[in-house]
């Protein structure tokens, strides 16, 4: 569960996990609690200028001491059309997106898909075994062209990996 | 999560436009004034690559004479690893192990000039313009940039000195503008004496012992016996550049090795047959801009290398067919 946890604050989940994912959290107030842990792990991590703390407790008790005001509700006459006309914008928004997906059309379809693979993470390769395959490669890439034998620097790089 | 995509699509679809106005527009000078002081010039100097969140320092050496070309690469971090050139032979030493020759290719004759279909392959696939001029390690420069005209392959920035066209600084960047590797000069020394008594293998860099050679690269066959196999997603751009059976350092039989170029990008694709052991090679691992993967087809083993996006060397590998299917 703490793997998903922190799969889903890397953004490296599948749709449908991610709302399984988000699901369980909401019911859960322990997991909660998990989350926002981690988000601060990852902002002391980052060194980030501004820490998140957990004050949402702390505020959650200042509202529940706050006074309730009982009064009547003001009636405002404008709801109806406000809902009427944000609705039609949405709609409109809507019809936007849904045309300008017409016309990008199967050039994208393609796109997409790559996009959710961009989040696959190579391992560093191994120091031996593919130093064959590389100095093979680096022998006929354009890039020994314009970067002279610096391009082999992928292959004498190797070692560190090795420590 | 829908909507997310359907803006990113709108995004992606406004920014396409957006390249047209950065920088100054040029052509193919600058790659051929790059490649001319690449191989030309007299030079020596250290550079820090930084990849993977790694840094290493190495240093390079390059002689042009009557001779033709002689250089030298050098790790200066952990264990000595090092190539050593000499025209048309590549030496490579790792640590103590015996020196092991590396295949050197042919058209080392065109060079420094690059070959026209080279550059029209550059100029189809990328946009190239100049961007900021900086000073490098004590160098005036000016940056080039090859922009793709798609996702298919990454960026690339050069830095070049002004008056000799060498490079002090390059960098290869994905389409988020993150850095993928990068490699900055420190210190580099321009014509002058160069000092060679460590350039030519068999005096200081290597006894004589180390220099029996596993691989045999001038016996390389030509054979066109390798139309059996297809590659058929090669990323739009990438045309191919040779197609041969050939021996490889390490491996008891010959390997098929295609080579695609876009003109700045290469695509390797290695296809043997599957011995013991290869399982913990399978997958995806990469070194800076370079990525690699593995996987078994058939009784195969497709093996797809390239300065490109995880995503396209899987997709190479992906399509690799045997004739008839």
């Amino acid at each position: 569960m703490k793997q998903k946890i922190s799969a889903l604050m890397d953004g490296e989940l599948f749709d449908d996990d991610a709302e399984t994912i988000l699901d369980k959290l909401k019911q859960n107030p322990d997991m909660q609690e998990e989350w926002r842990s981690y988000h601060l792990i990852g902002d002391v991590l980052r060194q980030s200028d501004n820490v998140h703390a957990n004050i949402s407790i702390a505020i959650h008790k200042r509202l529940q001491a706050e006074p309730t005001v009982l009064s009547p509700h003001k009636r405002d006459s404008h709801n109806a059309r406000w809902l009427a006309l944000s609705a039609a914008a949405s709609v409109m928004a809507l019809t936007l997106v849904a045309w300008l997906s017409m016309q990008v059309g199967s050039e994208t379809v393609p796109q997409l898909a790559m996009r959710q693979s961009q989040n696959v993470q190579p391992a560093n390769l191994p120091a031996h075994g593919l130093d064959d395959y590389l100095m093979a490669h680096q022998e006929f890439s354009p890039g020994l062209d314009v970067h002279g034998m610096t391009a082999y620097v992928h292959t004498v790089a190797s070692q560190q990996e090795d420590q | 999560m829908k909507a997310r995509f359907a803006l990113t699509l709108v995004l992606n679809f406004t920014a396409v436009p957006a390249f047209a106005d950065i920088g100054k527009q040029v052509g193919l000078d600058w790659p051929q004034i790059i490649a001319f002081a690449t191989h030309k010039t007299n030079y020596s100097g250290t550079f820090v690559y930084q990849y993977n969140g790694h840094m290493e320092s190495a240093r390079i050496t390059h002689i042009s004479d009557q001779s033709g070309e002689h250089e030298k690469l050098e790790s200066m971090d952990g264990p000595r690893r090092a190539f050593i050139r000499n025209n048309d032979k590549v030496w490579w030493y790792s640590g103590d192990k015996k020196a092991v020759q590396v295949e050197r290719r042919y058209n080392s004759k065109s060079f420094p000039a690059l070959q026209p279909e080279l550059l029209s392959a550059l100029n189809e696939n990328y946009l190239i313009y100049t961007a900021e001029q900086v000073r490098i390690s004590g160098f005036d420069t000016q940056a080039i940039v090859f922009q793709p005209k798609d996702t298919l392959r990454y960026t690339h920035k050069m830095w070049a000195h002004m008056d000799s066209g060498l490079l002090l600084k390059a960098a290869v960047l994905n389409e988020r503008k993150e850095i993928v590797e990068q490699y900055t000069f420190i210190q580099l020394n321009i014509g002058g004496e160069i000092e060679r008594t460590h350039m030519m293998p068999g005096q200081s860099t290597a006894s004589s012992e180390q220099q029996s050679n596993f691989a045999t690269p001038s016996e390389i066959s030509e054979q066109a016996a390798t139309s059996e196999w297809k590659v058929a997603a090669v990323p739009v751009g990438f045309k191919k550049i040779m197609e041969k059976r050939r021996p490889l350092h390490g491996k008891n039989t010959d390997v098929i090795h295609f080579v695609f170029s876009d003109g700045l990008a290469g695509i390797s694709v290695f296809i043997e047959t599957s011995g013991n052991n290869v399982e913990k090679r399978l997958g995806l691992s990469s070194r800076g801009a370079i990525h690699v993967y593995s996987k078994i087809k058939d009784d195969y083993l497709v093996t797809v290398v390239g300065e490109i996006p995880p995503r396209s060397v899987i997709q190479i590998a992906d399509s690799v067919r045997h004739n008839g299917q």
